[in-house]
């Protein structure tokens, strides 16, 4: 290039341009013009010279106009000085974006000279130069290069990876691939360079897993893959499948700016493009249908996102027509919803869904929110009603209310004979405007005055016809005889035992100790609880002892559900002892609180009767090894002598003695309020059983002081000492 | 412009263009490209208003044909890319029903188009970075263009957005050149298509202002650490995008940064 040194630098530009121009015309003087700019605009020359130079040369590598061989042999020219003009840390970054766009352009056109001249390492080592240097920028420099970078890399990993076999003489550099390059080829080793291509598309796609916030990179990146997956089949699946991992609206959690907002969109829409491209090209890709579910969740996600929070710039969906509900509220003193939507008096067949519409946009009521997700539809309701004015909702309940009462005061009017069709089909298609009776004009008309678009679907009218059927009224049923109501009681119980049956067994107790929640776990015991709590409490303070039951043989349905327990914990009562114990501590509870609450006069205390009624129970099918007894009598609340004697009767059976007298002394030992009773107990064995003697005396000698003395003294005539009869209690 | 082509082609004998012209690096401009879908009423308003702005710029339609409306709903007038000038399609429907097409605004949308560029072109068909050189020069914004690429696609419908981003996934971006790619969502009417070409153009110049100030010579240089203490031009966008939609918020905007 001849351009005279003394002209100012804008008429060296200015001289350029036309240059330029020349070759936009004419791409045959591009070899030449290149020549020129080459060494007026490298390393050293004027930041303007050098950004026009950069400038063309991305342009010149990128010209379509330009014969592929053309350009490989003008990029062997430009090597150096791109070289050096990258190596250069002061270099300005709009030099250095176009210079990295040109690499990027001249790197398979290089690569295919290399396959074909191997000789020639400089260029090589220039190329190898250039790639190093690139991919060290790659991480600090600003996005604007960054962007370039990862286009360079991705051009690489393209020629770097094996293609479909293409003609090398035919040179488009998107067919330039490693399946060019002869095997031991001594400058460009085939396994190196796919290592490299590998380990850089990692690095590309690093971006994703990273989950970047920075939209320009993800985005860039995502713009390039396509031609990967495509061309290069053996990518496709990694870089897929990165892709789909990829959350692009993991940011929309943080408070979204403007600029956020725009960067979210965008990430979430480049990627949703880029799969739909996918797609697209090739249906019967094995990943189809994962990517198909994956666009789709991006979709739903995207509208739950940013539809919303768009919408607040118009109102949110249920606002909207609540709104229009305030405003008409100032202006008259009608109920506001019911002017605002259709006429709730309408007699015709309505939808629940018409009922409940609020909203006098026909656009949503179009819309079906059936078709979302219903995980979703949660999610919008329950922030919906977080936001929701307590007197916006109030006034929608009211609407709808009004609506439900004015429909009900309409249907009568129904019932008309003369206007009520004998045979009605629900056809709302079919409106006959003539044959409308139902309704006269002047109905309609405030009826149409009412809507407050006019644009009101049209079943909205068609449906008001007398079409509907009236009202039917249910005939009352025969009363129920006290037996039928008490059967039915009955069955009501016997449902909640049958419930109890379904569930599973309680498994290992979870928890013990106080800080327990009862029939908070879905297993029996929690059922158990649920059940002695309806036996104990269900009736609390509705019984009166003091009145005098008129009819004995009505048991209340506490009775009836405790009848059932008792016959439940006797069916197989060594393995029921739990809910047993569990259900008398209830009553006992229930006992201990209705007499301090209503007075001992007033309660009928049920614990000692059922207590005693459990034991009879179970005594009969005791056997000698049935330490269930002990436990059932130091578990249950409170003893009295009654159940004792319950007790001692055991030993009439010589084979019960030990079963009996253990648990008496057990009850003695670890029982304190009931000791008294326990031992009065076993000195009544003592006294009853000849064959008990010998074991009761040891106990009684251990554990009732002086009771030696007194046998003896017994034996002299004396009487014996009443023990105490008083009930003891366990508090 | 008056610039005189040298036409025997010797590189050494550049002429000065002596019309005393400002240097492009102190007025730097970014290349546009408008996209609606039938590259006649929104693509073209703002291609306009961009060009008397002075901004290179191009435009196209994404559409398969150029759809005009009719005498009803289901009889548009039907033309093909590339190949109907403005002119002839003004001359058509002034000739089939002058009143009709007056009242409607068309003839008056033919008439500016004609005067702006030769006719619509389709996106698809559009050789990027096939130079535009010739009558093309003399388009309205056509100057800058030269070269047949730009920086930023302005598209005026998500659809037409989907269909530029598409395209050029298709393409494979054998230029490697950036190219942001925003979508300001339009309605097709006249007077949507003026307060569209508006808010392109505001969003035209917010973006140019930072491109401008990256072109501000760094002596840092890129590769420092004081690179990330500026930020370029191309990171800037989001948020240039995001203050722009504050502004415009009926225009709702989708942004990618993609690759010819």
């Amino acid at each position: 290039m001849a351009a005279a040194p003394a002209l100012t630098p804008a008429q060296q530009i200015k001289q350029l341009n036309d240059a330029r121009k020349l070759v936009l015309g004419d791409p045959t003087f591009y070899p030449q013009i290149v020549q020129g700019v080459v060494p007026i605009s490298g390393k050293g020359s004027r930041l303007e010279m050098r950004r026009w130079g950069a400038d063309f040369l991305a342009e010149t590598f990128a010209m379509p106009t330009i014969p592929p061989l053309e350009k490989e042999s003008l990029s062997l020219f430009v090597l150096e000085s791109i070289k050096d003009m990258l190596e250069d840390p002061t270099e300005d970054p709009g030099v250095i974006k176009s210079l990295v766009q040109t690499a990027a352009s001249i790197y398979p056109l290089v690569f295919r000279w290399i396959i074909n001249n191997a000789y020639d390492a400089p260029s090589w080592e220039r190329m190898v130069a250039i790639k190093s240097r690139i991919l060290r920028m790659w991480d600090t420099a600003s996005p604007g290069v960054r962007i370039c970078c990862i286009k360079f890399a991705q051009r690489v990993v393209l020629v770097q990876t094996a293609g479909p076999a293409a003609d090398p003489k035919r040179g488009d550099p998107l067919e330039i691939s490693l399946a060019m390059v002869p095997p031991s080829h001594p400058l460009i080793p085939a396994r190196n360079l796919d290592a490299e291509a590998q380990a850089l598309l990692d690095r590309m796609l690093s971006v994703f897993q990273e989950n970047s916030s920075d939209a320009i990179l993800v985005d860039a990146t995502l713009n390039t893959l396509p031609v990967l997956i495509r061309a290069r089949p053996q990518l496709a699946n990694k870089i897929l499948t990165v892709i789909l991992n990829f959350n692009p609206l993991k940011l929309a959690n943080s408070p979204m700016t403007p600029k956020l907002r725009v960067m979210v969109k965008s990430m979430e829409k480049t990627t949703r493009s880029l799969l739909i491209n996918v797609n697209k090209r090739d249906p019967q890709n094995p990943l189809a249908q994962r990517i198909q579910q994956h666009i789709e969740r991006l979709l739903r996600s995207r509208t739950d996102i940013f539809d919303e929070s768009t919408r607040k710039r118009g109102p949110p969906e249920p606002i909207d027509g609540l709104d229009a509900a305030k405003r008409q509220k100032l202006g008259a003193q009608l109920p506001p919803p019911v002017r605002i939507h259709i006429p709730p008096l309408a007699p015709g067949p309505h939808t629940i869904g018409e009922l409940f519409t609020i909203s006098a946009d026909d656009g949503l009521k179009a819309f079906d929110v059936a078709q979302l997700a219903p995980d979703l539809v949660a999610k919008i309701d329950v922030t919906i009603l977080q936001r929701l004015d307590k007197e916006l909702l109030s006034q929608a309940i009211n609407g709808i209310r009004q609506r439900l009462e004015s429909m009900a005061a309409v249907k009568p009017e129904q019932l008309n004979p003369a206007t009520a069709p004998l045979s009605v089909e629900e056809d709302e298609d079919d409106y006959e405007p003539d044959f409308s009776v139902a309704e006269d004009t002047e109905q309609i008309l405030n009826k149409l005055d009412a809507e407050p678009t006019g644009s009101e679907e049209p079943e909205a009218m068609a449906g008001v016809p007398d079409m509907a059927l009236g009202t039917f009224v249910l005939p009352q049923p025969p009363p129920m005889s006290l037996n039928e109501i008490m059967q039915a009681g009955r069955a009501s119980i016997s449902r909640l035992f049958a419930t109890m049956q379904s569930l599973d067994e309680p498994g290992k107790k979870s928890k013990s100790g106080f800080n327990r929640l009862a029939a908070s776990s879905n297993d029996r015991d929690a059922w158990i609880t649920v059940i002695t709590r309806i036996a104990t409490r269900s009736t609390y303070g509705l019984e009166d002892a003091s009145v005098k039951k008129e009819e004995p043989d009505h048991a209340t349905i506490s009775d009836i559900v405790r009848e059932t327990l008792y016959l439940y914990v006797l069916e197989d009562f060594r393995k029921r002892i739990d809910p047993a114990v569990s259900w008398l501590c209830e009553e006992w509870y229930n006992d201990q609180v209705s007499i301090r609450a209503l007075g001992a006069e007033k309660t009928i205390q049920h614990y000692e009767k059922w207590a005693l009624k459990v034991l009879d129970g179970i005594v009969p099918y005791l056997d000698a090894k049935d330490k269930v007894l002990t436990r059932f009598l130091s578990e249950i609340p409170s003893l009295n002598p009654e159940m004792l004697s319950r007790i001692k009767n055991l030993c009439r059976d010589p084979a019960m003695i030990s079963l009996s007298i253990t648990s008496l002394v057990y009850v003695i030992m670890f029982k304190e309020p009931a000791r008294e009773i326990a031992l009065d107990a076993l000195e009544a064995i003592h006294e009853s059983y000849e064959d008990a003697k010998p074991m009761a005396a040891k106990f009684l000698t251990k554990h009732r002081p002086g009771w030696d003395a007194r046998l003896k003294g017994l034996d002299n005539g004396e009487a014996k000492v009443e023990g105490a009869s008083a009930v003891a209690t366990v508090t | 412009m008056a610039q005189a082509l040298p036409v025997n082609g010797a590189a050494a004998t550049f002429q000065l263009a002596a019309n005393g012209e400002h240097s492009d690096s102190e007025d730097f401009k970014l290349k546009f490209c408008t996209v609606c879908a039938s590259n006649n009423n929104r693509s073209m308003e703002s291609h306009l208003r961009l060009a008397a702005a002075n901004y290179p710029v191009i435009s196209f339609g994404t559409g398969s044909l150029v759809r005009l409306p009719g005498p009803s709903i289901s009889q548009p007038n039907v033309y093909h890319f590339n190949k109907t000038s403005y002119d002839s399609m003004y001359k058509e429907l002034e000739a089939q029903d002058p009143r009709l097409y007056k009242a409607n605004g068309i003839l008056n949308m033919l008439d500016r188009n004609r005067n702006v560029k030769w006719g619509p072109e389709r996106w698809q068909d559009w050789q990027v970075g096939m130079p535009r050189m010739g009558s093309k020069m003399s388009e309205k914004g056509g100057e800058g263009v030269e070269g047949g690429v730009v920086d930023v696609v302005i598209t005026c419908e998500e659809r037409c957005w989907d269909a530029v981003v598409d395209d050029l996934l298709n393409r494979g971006s054998p230029l490697n050149r950036p190219v942001h790619i925003i979508n300001v969502d339009i309605k097709d009417n006249h007077e949507e298509a003026l307060v569209g070409g508006r808010g392109i153009l505001d969003l035209a110049d917010s973006l140019n202002k930072a491109a401008a100030e990256e072109r501000k010579a760094d002596p840092a240089g890129f590769d420092s650490g004081g690179a990330a203490s500026r930020s370029g031009f191309d990171e800037r966008v989001p948020e240039i995008i995001g203050a722009w939609q504050e502004r415009w918020p009926n225009l709702p905007a989708v942004w990618t940064l993609g690759w010819f």
